[in-house]
């Protein structure tokens, strides 16, 4: 049986913030990742899904848990070791502008990579840079030029093209296409779509965009004040979603289509402070059809009959499914 | 009579450059459109398409260096572009309305919520302070803030982000405006949040009678709150129409573009032809603001461009409009 590229386990995240105070921005978390599989993780903001990146590349260091990568546990890999380790697993972010050294030019940002973890010539350093900026569809005429000269659909490419350069196992990309305009959004999508057919690259793709999300995932994760409360195949989550936050989420979604019907459910209020979580299930406080037992039982992920993952006490008796308002 | 009617508009950014050179950014050239009592006009359109300056350049809001070099904007029948400060500040008190996109700047920061809402019932509708006081609380109430009489009493910093925009259109409301004016008033809330300020903002529309113009670059906010759409590139509409009609038959090759660069209708193999790079503003073509990344275009695009209607109410800003598959002429991106 193949091994699944990623594997955590049981995965917190705890930053202290002073005064004694604590955010919980992701707890106990179980994820794994198949080579060549592409996860979606959506969730509104703060629900923890950037933190969960970083500590997956472990750029951030987990409070608890496991993260095994291509059959090795890594959660306490010292620094010297990890920085190998990046050959294998690469990141890209929303913000291109940020992202990118503005005093190099694009050509030795994409060489950088290959110059730390590649050993090439310098003269092959070159031609494999030339052909990742062809592979981005980047014009050789912008290799020259420095970050302040490109679109940002441009610098998203070099850093696609950053990411891709060393031939990595694991890429975790957070928000790729958030900051771009639509119609730039798309070439985007289209390019990591390519990619990952001639690569095999299993990718972590981090949205709050369900429509994107949806396109390019093989299977989701739905994250709320850092838990995972539902996880499945994209078509079995988006058409027969379990957990009551799962429906809400995607029932706000507005697709962009008059043509298509949408039966909303509002949620009242907004996400409480991963401060002072709530106790029992984290969504208690929110939910249209909590009962007195989620306020102090915490529930455990557990498979409906589509297949998907989901915590939610009610699932076994069927009361985990929202009544829908009148359609608008 | 009209409420809104936007004639021609055009603002320009005039600046100097180093050598003291004049500069001319052309901003915004020559956007049309009017609006109804009871209607929602969506504005869409990429970064700088020119959506929010749009907004400003109605409400007298522009800063300099920008300018309306020409056009007109007319309000109940009123020109707005060349009316004293002093009379329009007037009416954007006490009848039209803006919501900006960051609440938490919009508000002031020293004083409580409650006394925001007060002051500015009175600066434009006067009367005795108690009333001014109610009709806080009733708004703060339409828009849908839990326990106002204590919420009143909150400062700006304690109020999450959702919280922020409701005070803000609270703030819209005071005055009962006839023209809501909401530049991104969901972008940057969460989705479970966006889904009820714009449930709110729909149903205020409708209990005020307000029209509304809404400006965002989300075409499922558009699709799904608004009456009328008006595509903007490079500072011109190109499109406009019902809600309806536009995502139906789409006759600008832009629009097109942008509906089939959503992920609805987004079928991979085809991004390469979406997108490239906005027009620049301090140097236009002549022709069509599209012709440099439009598929159609031909040589014909290098001269003045007319708004065609392509069917009742729906106009189009392009030479083939209506008429784009029959194109013979020899096209010059191909
Ligand atoms: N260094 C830090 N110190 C304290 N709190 C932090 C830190 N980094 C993140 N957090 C908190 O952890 C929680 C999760 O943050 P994270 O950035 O992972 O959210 P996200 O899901 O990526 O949100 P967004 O959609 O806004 O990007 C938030 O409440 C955030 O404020
Ligand atoms: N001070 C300025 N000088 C020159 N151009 C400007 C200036 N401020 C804004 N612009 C340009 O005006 C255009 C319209 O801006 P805006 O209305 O804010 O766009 P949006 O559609 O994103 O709301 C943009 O191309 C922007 O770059
Ligand atoms: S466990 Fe209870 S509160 Fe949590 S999602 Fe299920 S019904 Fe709602
Ligand atoms: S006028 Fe020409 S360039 Fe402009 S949109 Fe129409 S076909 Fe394209
Ligand atoms: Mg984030
Ligand atoms: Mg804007």
């Amino acid at each position: 049986m193949t091994q699944p590229v990623l594997k955590i386990r049981n995965l917190s995240k705890r930053f202290p913030v002073g005064g004694g105070r604590v955010v919980h921005a992701v707890n106990c978390v179980d994820l794994s990742i198949m080579p060549g599989e592409t996860l979606g993780m959506v969730g509104e903001s703060g629900s923890g899904k950037s933190t969960l990146g970083r500590v997956i590349l472990r750029l951030l260091e987990p409070s608890e848990g496991s993260i095994e990568f291509d059959g090795q546990d890594i959660t306490q890999l010292p620094k010297g070791q990890i920085r190998r380790l990046r050959r294998d697993m690469q990141m890209v972010f929303q913000d291109p502008w940020s992202a990118l050294n503005p005093r190099m030019r694009i050509r030795d940002l994409i060489a950088e990579p290959i110059k730390l973890h590649v050993d090439l010539s310098r003269s092959e350093r070159d031609d494999r840079t030339e052909d990742l900026a062809r592979r981005v569809n980047l014009g050789s005429t912008y290799l020259n030029r420095y970050p302040a000269n490109l679109s940002g659909g441009q610098l998203q490419r070099a850093c696609i093209a950053r990411a891709i350069a060393t031939d990595p196992k694991l890429i975790v990309l957070d928000e790729p296409t958030s900051s771009l305009d639509l119609s730039v959004r798309a070439g985007i999508l289209e390019l990591l779509a390519e990619i990952r057919e001639e690569t095999k690259a299993a990718m972590l793709f981090i949205s709050h965009d369900l429509g994107t999300v949806r396109m390019i995932s093989d299977r989701i994760a739905v994250l709320y004040l850092g838990e995972v409360v539902e996880q499945g195949q994209t078509e079995a989550l988006f058409e027969t979603p379990a957990h009551p936050y799962t429906q809400a989420l995607l029932s706000a979604h507005l697709p962009a289509d008059p043509a298509f019907k949408v039966s909303r459910l509002v949620l009242e209020g907004e996400v409480p402070s991963p401060i002072a979580l709530p106790t029992g299930c984290k969504f208690h406080t929110r939910c249209p059809v909590a009962i007195a037992r989620c306020a102090r039982e915490v529930p455990q992920a557990i498979q409906v009959p589509s297949g998907q993952q989901a915590g939610c006490l009610r699932i076994p008796n069927g009361g985990n499914i929202i009544e829908r308002k009148e359609d608008v | 009579m009209t409420l809104l009617k936007v004639e021609d508009l055009h603002t320009h950014f005039i600046s100097r450059d180093l050598d003291n050179q004049i500069c001319i950014a052309k901003a915004l050239n020559g956007v049309s459109f009017s609006l109804e009592a009871g209607r929602v006009l969506g504005i869409v359109g990429e970064t700088g398409a020119g959506k929010s300056l749009t907004a400003q350049s109605i409400v007298g809001l522009l800063r300099p260096p920008a300018k309306i070099v020409a056009g007109s904007v007319r309000f109940e029948g009123r020109e707005l572009t060349d009316m004293p400060d002093a009379e329009l500040n007037r009416i954007r008190g006490n009848n039209i309305a803006m919501v900006v996109q960051n609440p938490r700047t919009s508000l002031d920061p020293l004083t409580r919520v409650g006394d925001q809402l007060v002051r500015l019932h009175q600066i434009h509708s006067g009367g005795p302070k108690t009333a001014s006081h109610k009709r806080a609380l009733e708004m703060m109430e339409a828009v849908g803030l839990p326990d106002p009489e204590s919420r009143a009493k909150s400062w700006p910093h304690e109020l999450s982000g959702g919280m922020a925009q409701r005070v803000l259109l609270a703030m819209a409301l005071m005055n009962s405006p006839k023209l809501l004016i909401a530049d991104e008033p969901t972008t940057g809330l969460d989705v479970t949040v966006q889904a009820q300020i714009l449930d709110l903002l729909r149903s205020l529309v409708a209990r005020f009678d307000m029209a509304t113009l809404i400006i965002t670059h989300d075409l499922g906010v558009v699709a799904h709150f608004c009456n009328d759409i008006a595509v903007m590139f490079g500072g011109s509409i190109v499109e406009t129409g019902s809600v309806r009609d536009v995502f139906a038959a789409p006759a600008h090759p832009y629009t097109r573009d942008l509906i089939a660069a959503t992920p609805e209708r987004f079928q991979m193999g085809r991004a390469k032809a979406l997108g490239g790079q906005p027009p620049d503003l301090y140097n236009l073509p002549s022709g069509c603001v599209l012709q440099s990344r439009c598929a159609y275009a031909t040589e014909l695009c290098q001269t003045t461009v007319r708004n065609a209607e392509v069917a009742e109410g729906h106009f189009a800003l392009c030479h083939y409009a209506g008429r784009l598959e029959e194109q013979p002429a020899v096209k010059i991106n191909a």
